[in-house]
């Protein structure tokens, strides 16, 4: 059925606190929409055009409400000195981090244009924004400073220095977090609207208190930069937020994209500061079948609704690739449903 | 830090600390961005639309590329003047459709009002918590988004693309979505663009409340004629409606103080259309938005006056120092209708032309209303000078005198594709102006939104300049 409103007129209200027509749909669909396009996952993070194309079709063949790059959290990394293999269809591993161990910085920032793959991205963008940015949010994930520190530096000898040696660990945040300003600067430039993605920093990785001491100020500067723009930001945490649910709201964020929290808890932890983006479980929408998907997304819809600042149904993290395509068409015609605003044009025609 | 003044929010002479404005110039969307990041962050926490509000959201100066970001593609074709002032200008237009929605959520009377482009804001503005807008200038917003998502809408409701793109509004009033929906309409129709008067029925299924206000034709007997005392007892209608809407039984000191606030505006917009044509001080981007804020004050009497003191004191600094933004000796013109594409004044003026005079159908709202008068009359009477009232050979001498005192070199009139008084009057003025000035007349249909004017009208555009040059 023909909608009244745009993807992007329905963000809209969401944005300045008015309600919609429907909670707006997003599955995130990211390196999954090369599998929509039938191209191999390594074209999809490696040629942008490519990687526009399969979003769009994306887009378009589930009817969501966003389209969003991202293919790995390395990417920042990568541009700064991370080595990266490219497997022909699957998504980049980390090969070597810049450094096996905590020490001396060098003073590079990564250049958005020519280092690593963030001109793909941009390339991805600002094609998207061409086709299709007056209708649906252009949307464009970034690794927070906290993530990205953990592909610059050996996962283990960076935990290790969140207890043995914070000011080093302090210094290899700003400096991650200067390269991130500036690729957050030209994914404006371009068009997108940055989102943040800080996976390790959830509570599946470290505690609350290191979340508050150390990727908290860094998501916080880095949002502080784009709310400069007046953007409205996204903070996406999947994994286990139980303990950080309620001091996720102090980054900032605009709206909290969560995975493995109930959504009361979400809602009554941060419902009256931020929109609530979450929260469908990924292993659920590979394995189930399509109507399970379907009545398990109505129900996490309708207990969502009721967030204060409004609510968008999601997945928990991203659909995984090999989800097949029926059960994305399922979350979507169910959020849609479930979501839809009955009093929305009689409260209007009243 | 500049020693450069100008007006602040408390209306008092301040300079910018922290900020100099670069060397006037028109710069592109990528340079703003890079402007913008040396803005300091106090100056971004500084200006609030509806003063004293100094909630966080309602901060407006923020550069193109926010806007671009959520939908307005067109912006990243424009240029744009590289003052402080005008970002300050851009980020506060942009802000509009936000500016409406919250003005709602802090318990205002948004009233909408459509077709006669000047008048009845006056009034509706005069009354406590009351705030009116123009729904028809939606009609850029198509060519800002470079989006056919509202003329569909329009479509879908009756009204295709044989008509002005006025029908733009149609489709936002049918969305819900580009403001909210108004305590009432206040629709005027009569002596005006009859395309604009079918939108105006067809937004009536929308409104839950909705009157309307004859405009009468302007005849040749003197500015009111007979006409004018109708038109006081139609704006004596306006004010018995908004009375019961809002509760509120409106003194006559309350609308002549409504009177002075909008001469504000009007007296500043009448000194930066001198500076801008006679110096160079503003392009002719700017000086649209500008001109056209005398309609409704993009839905913020309190801070409009305030922009307008900054881009004022900018201009007057420019003038002063002969800095120009646009060269002083470009190839002059007066512009005839105002371009629903303003991709058309980027293109002219990067061709080497700038705008001398306007005569874009909003004579009304440029008048100075008289303060000594009774207020309705004094605004009935201002309303008279309207464009649409009144003949085309009106308009056409509007446009006459303005190219007299500017010296203008040639005439460009942008017609509407679909608007019926375009199809009927365009050759009309075009065949006054010549006759009258002898000057090179250039007269196309501005067409549907894109990302790039076409390349039939960029050519006439280039010859037509080519004559100008030929005839220095």
């Amino acid at each position: 059925m023909k909608e009244l409103l745009t993807p992007r007129e329905r963000f809209g209200l969401l944005v300045i606190d008015e309600p919609q027509d429907r909670v707006p749909v997003f599955p995130l669909v990211t390196a999954h929409a090369a599998r929509v396009a039938r191209i191999p996952i390594r074209d999809y993070y490696t040629d942008g055009i490519a990687m526009a194309r399969s979003q769009l079709a994306a887009q378009e063949f589930y009817g969501t409400d966003f389209i969003s790059f991202f293919s790995e959290v390395g990417l920042v990394a990568e541009a700064l000195g991370s080595r990266f293999s490219y497997p022909d269809d699957d998504l980049p591993l980390l090969a070597e981090p810049k450094w096996s161990e905590l020490g001396e910085l060098d003073d590079a920032t990564a250049d958005p244009m020519k280092d690593g793959r963030l001109r793909v991205y941009l390339d991805a963008i600002s094609y998207a924004y061409e086709a299709r940015a007056d209708t649906v949010p252009i949307l464009a994930y970034v690794p927070a400073p906290f993530t990205t520190a953990q592909q610059l530096v050996d996962q283990e000898a960076f935990l290790l220095g969140l207890l043995t040696e914070p000011e080093r660990i302090h210094r290899l945040l700003e400096y991650a977090t200067c390269s991130i300003i500036r690729f957050c600067r030209a994914i404006i430039g371009a068009g997108g609207l940055p989102i943040l993605v800080d996976p390790l920093a959830s509570g599946s990785v470290i505690s609350a208190e290191h979340y508050r001491e150390f990727a908290l100020p860094c998501e916080a500067e880095v949002i502080r930069y784009l709310h400069r723009y007046d953007l409205d930001i996204v903070l996406h945490i999947c994994g286990d937020t139980n303990p950080i649910i309620h001091i996720m709201p102090e980054s900032g964020a605009d709206l909290l994209s969560l995975d493995h929290v109930g959504l009361e808890t979400a809602i009554a932890a941060a419902g009256d500061r931020c929109r609530i983006i979450g929260n469908f479980d990924t292993t659920a929408i590979m394995l189930s079948k399509p109507q399970e998907v379907a009545d398990s997304v109505a129900a996490m819809v309708l207990a969502g609704k009721p967030c204060p600042r409004g609510f968008v149904a999601a997945t928990g993290c991203e659909v995984p690739v090999e989800t097949p395509p029926e059960n994305v068409r399922a979350f979507v015609r169910a959020a849609k449903e479930a979501g839809a605003n009955a009093d929305w044009g009689a409260r209007r025609r009243a | 830090m500049s020693e450069r003044s100008l007006t602040s929010q408390a209306g008092r002479t301040s300079p910018t600390p922290g900020w100099a404005d670069p060397k006037p110039a028109r710069v592109t969307f990528d340079e703003w961005q890079d402007l913008f990041e040396r803005v300091p962050e106090e100056l971004v926490e500084e200006y609030h639309y509806f003063p004293p509000n100094r909630e966080a959201f309602s901060k407006y100066l923020f550069p193109p590329q926010t806007f671009a970001i959520y939908g307005m593609r067109h912006l990243r074709r424009l240029k744009y003047d590289n003052s402080l002032a005008a970002l300050r200008m851009w980020g506060f237009v942009q802000n509009e459709t936000e500016r409406l929605f919250r003005a709602r959520q802090l318990g205002r009377r948004v009233i909408a009002t459509m077709g006669d482009l000047g008048a009845v804001p006056v009034i509706v503005n005069s009354f406590p918590d009351c705030i009116a807008f123009y729904p028809d200038c939606i009609w850029w917003t198509p060519f800002a988004m470079e989006s056919r998502v509202l003329f569909d809408a329009a479509a879908e409701l009756g009204i295709g693309d044989a008509t002005c793109f006025s029908r733009a509004a149609l489709g936002a009033f049918a969305k819900h979505s580009y403001f909210p929906d108004p305590d009432l309409v206040i629709a005027s129709t009569g002596a005006s663009c009859d395309d604009y008067s079918g939108v105006e029925q067809l937004v009536e299924r929308f409104a839950p409340d909705m009157m309307w206000v004859e405009e009468p034709m302007r005849c040749d007997m003197g500015r009111m004629g007979p006409m004018g005392p109708m038109l006081v007892k139609e704006y004596e209608r306006v004010v018995e409606r908004m009375e019961k809407l809002t509760g509120h039984e409106i003194t006559d000191d309350e609308l002549r103080a409504g009177v002075r606030q909008a001469n504000r505006v009007r007296k500043l917009v009448k000194r930066l259309r001198e500076l801008a044509f006679r110096e160079g001080a503003m392009a002719s981007l700017e000086m649209m938005v500008v001109e056209f804020g005398n309609l409704h004050h993009y839905s913020d009497i309190t801070e409009w006056p305030h922009v307008l003191e900054h881009l004022l004191a900018t201009a007057e600094s420019r003038a002063a120092a002969d800095t120009p933004v646009v060269d002083k000796d470009a190839l002059r013109v007066v512009w005839v209708t105002p371009p629903a594409d303003p991709l058309l004044l980027t293109y002219v003026e990067d061709a080497g032309a700038r705008v001398v005079g306007t005569e874009y159908v909003i004579n009304q709202a440029l008048e100075i209303i008289d303060e000594d008068k009774p207020p309705l009359e004094a605004i009935a009477e201002s309303f008279m000078a309207a464009s649409l009232i009144g003949t085309s050979k009106a308009r056409a001498q509007s446009a006459i005198d303005q190219a007299r005192e500017y010296r203008a070199e040639g005439v460009i009139i942008s017609g509407i594709f679909g608007g019926s008084h375009c199809a009927m009057e365009g050759r009309l003025i075009s065949d006054y102006v010549k006759a009258a000035l002898d000057l090179p007349v250039l007269e196309f249909d501005v067409t549907s939104p894109s990302r790039e004017i076409a390349l039939q009208i960029g050519t006439r555009i280039d010859a037509f300049l080519e004559v100008l040059r030929s005839r220095r």
